[in-house]
């Protein structure tokens, strides 16, 4: 189980492309029947696919913090964006587990994104996560 | 699309209305487009076996279209500067999910702060404690 040693630990995705195909998909799945708002933009919460799910997955496989993916939940999310992202855009995500707290059996994960792009050193997106894990039944 | 002007925006200004039926098969398309294929999303059997009613959709499907509301009204997803919500109870698929928002504030820089959230037509509140920052036209 995550615990208070593990605050301060960093994971780092370098190199994630905007795929165009995959910005695409996420838009329409996001769009639903209803017409694409913005067919050739990158929605702006496929910061999710950029940014979180990368370090996201380094943090789930993590063995020294130990998550159960069953207990998981996803609390709350906050994004940023500084600078527009364009589809073809590579872009390298970084992650630092910022705070761990327990309480009613459940531990609190907060976590502090951020995805640059190396081209011209703009930040693209800044988030923060919180990750609830329920202690196993 | 433009963004609306900063004269013309009033605190108290209210998103038009915006809902969607989010459908399984929608779920399905975002769990393959996004990656996130975590089985309380697309596989009912797992799901009720960690004490879910059925499937949920993904937190990050429902911001997604919260932003989409936000952005249609704003003129345009580069007009989104920030966005930020809690997920309170998960949307089930075949629910719809009504986004609302209403401007809070609007600075000197012309960037209005709304509050922002969705509920679901069961009356479920999905997202919650919701905040968006805006970059209004001059």
């Amino acid at each position: 189980m995550p615990d208070q040693s593990h605050v301060g630990r960093r994971y780092s995705a370098p190199g994630q492309r905007i795929a165009p195909e995959s910005a695409r998909a996420v838009a329409q799945a996001i769009a639903g029947t209803d017409p694409v708002r913005e067919a050739d933009a990158v929605p702006p919460t496929f910061a999710a696919v950029y940014c979180l799910g990368p370090t996201l997955a380094q943090l789930f496989s993590d063995p020294e913090v130990g998550i159960d993916l069953a207990g998981l939940i996803h609390g709350e999310q906050s994004f940023e964006w500084p600078a527009p992202v364009h589809p073809g855009d590579v872009v390298d995500a970084t992650a630092e587990i910022t705070s761990i707290d327990t309480r009613r059996g459940m531990t609190f994960v907060r976590l502090a994104m951020e995805a640059t792009r190396p081209a011209d050193q703009a930040v693209v997106c800044r988030a923060t996560s919180l990750m609830i894990v329920r202690a196993p039944a | 699309m433009t963004a609306p002007a900063a004269s013309e925006i009033a605190i108290g200004d209210s998103l038009a209305p915006f809902s969607r039926v989010v459908t399984q098969e929608q779920v399905n398309a975002y769990a393959d487009a996004s990656g996130d294929h975590n089985p309380i999303h697309v596989d009912p059997e797992f799901a009720r076996s960690v004490g879910l009613p059925g499937t949920i959709a993904h937190g990050m499907l429902e911001m997604g279209i919260l932003a989409d509301a936000i952005a249609s009204w704003a003129g345009g997803n580069a007009n989104l500067v920030s966005l930020a919500c809690r997920f309170s109870k998960p949307l089930l698929p075949g629910d719809t999910i009504i986004c609302a928002g209403t401007v809070v504030s609007v600075d000197d820089a012309g960037v209005a702060t709304l509050e922002v959230g969705a509920s679901s037509d069961r009356g479920d509140r999905l997202l919650t404690n919701g905040r968006a920052t805006v970059r209004l036209s001059r």
